[in-house]
Order: C-alpha cells, then structure tokens, then sequence
C-alpha cells in the first residue's frame, strides 16, 4: 500500500555530494541541574540524502540528544549543525519552526499524540501549522493514514488505538508535510516483536522511496534493517 | 493555523473545563454585569431627566416658597418655618418685571380641577392655571392656535382662556377650539388659543392646562392657606432679558424680594429662586457620584475577574506543557502558541462579557419594571464597552500565560510530567 505514496521532491538528483545532515564538533552540555552534563562531545557526523541510519548505545550515551538536536527540538551547545547546506544553528525560533514543520519529521517512542484529537486531527497538525487549505489537508490526512494502514481508524481517539496504531498515526503526522528526513526515537521500543517488524517494514518502504531515514534503537533486529550504524559512547561517536 | 481553527480550538478547550472556565469568567461576568447595569439606569435616568425638565423654560426663574433640592448634602428643611413665609403677591411679580434684566415676569398659580366635559366628551385630570401676559415665554409654551392671554384679558378680568392640546383634543376632536367655549368651575370661558402639546413630566401631562388670566383666577379661586400655600400658592415666573445672564437675573430678583419682603441683611432668604439649570446640576452631581461607584466597582471586578484569568491560564499551560511540546515539535511557532492561549483567554474573558451584558441588561429591565419612573436605556455603545472591556482584560491577563507558553523549550516541554 506504501507505493502509493513516492516523494515528490529531492528523486533523481543522484550526483549530489552535499550530506542533508551534516554535524561539526557539536557539544551538548546540560548545565541545568547540580552538575554539568556533557552529553554530547565534539560530534562530527555526515548522512547523506536517502541514507538509512541506525544509532545505537547504551542507555545515557546520548542517542535522544543527538536525534533532539537533529530534529531541532534542541539546539547544541557548541558547534554546528548544516542542514542541507544550512547552518541550522544559526537559526531562530520561528526558522527551527519551519525546520520541525517541513524538513524533518519526528516519531517518539512515546507516540506523543494530543489525546482529545482523532488520528486525522492529529496528522493534520503539521499542515494546519504550515498554513495548507482546508481540502488540502483532508486530501493529504487521508493520503497519510491510507499510507500506513489505518484509513478506517481515522476518527479515532489516541486511547482508541493500540500501540502499534498509535506508532503508525504518529508517522503518518511526521510525514504530513513531506519532510525529506524522518527521525525515530526508540519507534518500536513499546511494541511487541511482530508489530516491530510491522513498523520497520513502514520505516524500510519509505526509505526505498528516497527519504533519509534515522533510526534510534537498542535493538539488534532493528539495527538490521539500516544501511548503516552508528554508535555512541558516553556522548561520543565510536 | 487559521483564526476559526484557533477560535474552534479555544472553545473545545473551554467547554472541556466548564466548571472552571465558568467559574474563572465569573469575575468578568459580574464586572461588566454591573457596568451594563449602571449604566443602563444611569442612561435611562439621564434621558428622563432631560426630558422631563425640558417642559421647563430653560433660563426661567421660578420663585416660590422652596428651593429646589436635590441630590447628595441637601439641607434638612424646616416646613415650620416655611409655612409661614410670606405669600407673593401679583404686586411683587409687578415689582420684579421692573427689574432692567428681567424681560418679562408673571404670577402663576393653579389647581386641579378634575374632568372636563362638553357633549358627551370628557377630558380627565385638568388644571386651570392663571396667569399674565407673557406667561408662554416664562412657561415655555407656544400658541398653535389664536392667541395667548393679553394684558387687557389681565386688566378686565375677561372671561377668556387658552387650553393645552390635550383638552382641545378629547373636548374638541378635530373641531377648531378657538371662539368656542369651555365649562370651567361654573363658569364659561371663550376659548382664545390652544397651544402645541409639551408632553408630560414625571408622568404628568402638561398638555391638560386651562389658561386664563391671574386676575380672573384669584376673583373666583380662593388662595390655599396653611401648608398647601407651600407648594400650591401663587408663584413668580421672571424670564431674564436677552443676552442677561442667568445669575446676574436671579441676583436682581433675590434683591428686589428681599427688599419686598422687608428682609434684614443678617435674615436668610424666605423665598427660593429655582432653574431648570440647578435640577440639571444636581442630577449631574448625582449622576457623576454613581459613575465614579461604577467605575470603582467595575475596576476592582474587572481587576479580580482578570486575575482569575491569568491564574486559570497559568494552571492551563502547565497542565498542558506536553501539548505545547508536542504542538512545537510539529512546527508551531512561539507566535501560533502565543495566540491559540491568548485567545483563550479572550474568549474565555469575551463570554464573561456576553453573559454579563445580558444579566446587565435583565437586571436594568427588571428594574425600569419595578421602579415605575426609570426606563432603562442600554444603548448600543454599552454593549460595545462591555465586550471591550472583557476583551481588554482578556488579553491584558492573558498575555503572561500564553508568554510563557510559546517561549518553553519544545523537548523540555514534551518531556514535562
Ligand atoms: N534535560 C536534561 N538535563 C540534564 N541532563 C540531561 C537532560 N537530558 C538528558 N540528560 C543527560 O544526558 C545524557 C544523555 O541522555 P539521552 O537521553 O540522550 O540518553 P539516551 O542515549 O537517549 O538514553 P536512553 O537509551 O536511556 O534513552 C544522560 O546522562 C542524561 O542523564
Ligand atoms: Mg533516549
């Protein structure tokens, strides 16, 4: 069913040398409690556009900060981040906004979906944000929730739907505007091995399609499906 | 996100809570409550005063026994001493035309008497009021119809009278009054003129004057005596020239009857010089008392009413910090965050209002019914500031909470338990 759904933009420009994510001695230091935390040191990473990366490591090393900063949920505290060639870090409010609403899109272990919303409500979120239509939205909503299987649970509350639906809904709203990286905290760490499999299925076809795709896990099985792993070690890259 | 998105969200949000949005907009609610409500009196009371006292002439002098007093700090009077004032006399309104200020000024004095008929018709509640010549400029009529009274009506004592629209109508429909005759006390005066209709005062019609000449008055009428004299018993209307100001008549006139009435420089005056001009003032000092109450009231309501706001509102935004989290990670910007709780607090504060100025509005109904004389008036511009008001407090108390929810940190938010 996925195939009915084949990104628009960034197909074909093979020859592209530029990484989408590009991280320059990135520190990340919480400094808010009784000590310093340097949770991330002098990170330098490249991923390239289509990639299908794994980061893994022990619980503490870091993972969550790094796929924070990239998903703009944070900002580091020393460094640079490029995205696409722009330097993220150098960003704004209003311009990480824009960032978190249309270039990448993020899934929680935690699904993170507003209770009091039905699924389509919830993934018309990033499009009412981004200022489409009305009829675009629906169009697109139901486009999203068709993509991932769950068109006919589409006016159902988030304490309706399994883990695994939940898990799906949550996609289904980071893909609404079409961002060309999709970012995965622990997607499956709730989940049962088959719906597991279900997920990484989704997370595999979309990759296919061309988008990068970022994949935090401890899991072996789901490490797997990437194309490549990396591993972090006390906020560093081993 | 679209206005009606963010209005549609705010009003689930609030329906979502109902105990508590109603009780936090109750501070609202009462506030502009009480500014609809006072003001509506306050506009209805104005109106009626204005109206009422406009059948007055404006720059006449009425001299009686009395002086008019109303409002806050009015003297105690001593009805004692008052009732044994000295009656004024058509000499004195004599005296008194001879003043250089004064253009014109009569004695007036009048009396109920009861229903008039003539064929079958019958015009109710009448009173025959005498008069001099000049006594429509000093009583603020005009003569739709042949004449007023004339000095030689006043010199002959003639039979004559001048009748209010009222009486012409029920007495005599769409006939011509004038050159005919009327049944007054047992006696038959010949119509002269009809005047054009005034309208009423505190209820009263003043359209139901018989009008006929003083000295053919006090030949038939006895005077009151005793404490009806007080009110009843003839007094001066004096009309200051042209161009005379209002004060520089009235002292001439206070002069001229203190010199009349043999009055010594250490007496107080036992007369009183009212004006249309002094009900005016102290009404306005009423009305300015009752606003600055109003005001008071509505400040501290409003003042509370707000604070309710700002502490719902706080209590909303950390209940809901995940989903300002979560609204963050999918691409809202401070200023969508901003808005959506700020209009919550606007329509949360704008409902108070709606339901304050329809209780407002009840309640100023309620009681032009219960008090027999006020009409409440709640013109639109109250409407206006009602809903103003609550939209001011709403975002004035709603700026801090939807602040410190658009600047919380997107993951730090998500993260929040
Ligand atoms: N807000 C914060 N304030 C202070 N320290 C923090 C904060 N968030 C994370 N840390 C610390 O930063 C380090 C890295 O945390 P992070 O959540 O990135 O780890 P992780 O690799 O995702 O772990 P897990 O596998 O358990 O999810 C940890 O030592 C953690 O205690
Ligand atoms: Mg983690």
């Amino acid at each position: 069913m996925a195939k009915k759904f084949r990104r628009s933009k960034g197909q074909g420009k093979g020859s592209n040398h530029e990484p989408v994510i590009r991280l320059q001695d990135l520190s990340k230091v919480y400094d808010g409690g009784p000590v310093a935390v340097e949770a991330l040191k002098n990170i330098n990473l490249e991923i390239y556009e289509g990639g299908y990366v794994a980061i893994m490591g022990p619980s503490g090393s870091g993972k969550s900060t790094l796929m924070h900063i990239i998903g703009c949920l944070d900002v580091p505290t020393y460094g640079s981040y490029f995205l696409k060639g722009q330097e993220i870090s150098r960003y704004d409010s209003d311009q990480l906004a824009r960032v978190r609403n249309r270039e990448v899109g993020f899934v929680f272990q935690q699904y993170n979906l507003l209770p009091r919303l039905t699924a389509a409500q919830n993934v018309e979120l990033p499009l009412q944000y981004a200022g489409v239509s009305v009829n675009r939205r629906e169009e697109v909503v139901e486009k999203m929730l068709e993509m991932v299987g769950l068109a006919e649970r589409s006016h159902h509350r988030p304490n309706e739907l399994s883990g695994g639906e939940s898990q799906r809904v949550a996609i289904a709203r980071a893909l609404a505007n079409d961002p060309a990286i999709l970012l995965a905290d622990e997607p499956t760490g709730n989940l049962d091995t088959k719906t597991e499999e279900e997920i990484m299925g989704l997370l595999d076809e979309l990759n296919e399609q061309g988008r990068t795709v970022i994949v935090v896990t401890h899991d072996d099985s789901v490490a797997l499906h990437a194309k490549r792993t990396i591993n972090l070690l006390d906020g560093r890259i081993v | 996100m679209s206005f009606f998105s963010l209005l549609g969200l705010s009003v689930v949000t609030l329906r979502h809570h109902k105990s508590r949005s109603f009780l936090t907009a109750l501070g609202i609610i009462i506030g502009v409550m009480t500014v609809i409500t006072i003001l509506s009196l306050l506009e209805g009371l104005n109106r009626k005063i204005k109206e009422e006292f406009s059948t007055l002439g404006s720059s006449t002098i009425y001299v009686q026994k009395v002086e008019w007093q109303m409002g806050p700090g009015h003297r105690q009077l001593d009805f004692e001493e008052i009732r044994k004032r000295k009656n004024f006399t058509v000499e004195d309104a004599e005296a008194i035309v001879g003043l250089p200020s004064i253009q014109v000024a009569v004695p007036s004095i009048g009396k109920n008497v009861g229903s008039l008929k003539r064929l079958g018709n019958k015009a109710q509640n009448c009173e025959l009021r005498g008069t001099a010549e000049g006594g429509d400029l000093t009583g603020n009529w005009v003569v739709e119809q042949g004449r007023f009274i004339t000095r030689e009506d006043r010199l002959h004592r003639r039979l004559v009278c001048v009748i209010g629209s009222y009486i012409a109508e029920n007495l005599f429909g769409a006939e011509n009054p004038v050159g005919q005759t009327l049944d007054v006390g047992g006696h038959r005066y010949l119509i002269v003129g009809v005047l054009e209709e005034k309208g009423a005062m505190f209820g009263n019609t003043q359209d139901n004057v018989v009008i006929i000449p003083i000295s053919t008055y006090l030949k038939y009428n006895p005077l009151p005596r005793g404490w009806r004299a007080i009110w009843s018993g003839l007094s001066i209307e004096a009309l200051p020239k042209p161009g005379v100001p209002l004060e520089k008549a009235m002292a001439d006139v206070e002069e001229q009857l203190r010199l009349l009435r043999g009055l010594h420089y250490d007496q107080d005056n036992d007369f009183g010089l009212n004006t249309q001009q002094m009900i005016m003032t102290a009404m306005q000092g009423i009305t300015s008392t009752l606003w600055i109450v109003m005001v008071g009231i509505a400040a501290i309501s409003l003042l509370v009413g707000g604070i309710g706001i700002m502490n719902t509102m706080l209590v909303s935004v950390a209940e809901r910090t995940r989903e300002i989290g979560i609204r963050k990670a999918v691409g809202a910007r401070d200023r969508d965050i901003m808005i959506q709780f700020l209009m919550e607090a606007v329509v949360l504060a704008l409902l108070g209002g709606l339901i304050g100025i329809i209780v407002g509005i009840g309640i100023a109904r309620l009681v032009s019914v219960l008090v027999e004389f006020l009409d409440a008036a709640s013109p639109w511009w109250t409407v206006v500031l009602g809903f103003g008001f609550s939209a001011a407090v709403g975002i004035f108390f709603g700026i801090y909470p939807a602040q410190k929810a658009s600047k919380l940190n997107p993951i730090d938010a998500i993260r929040y338990e």
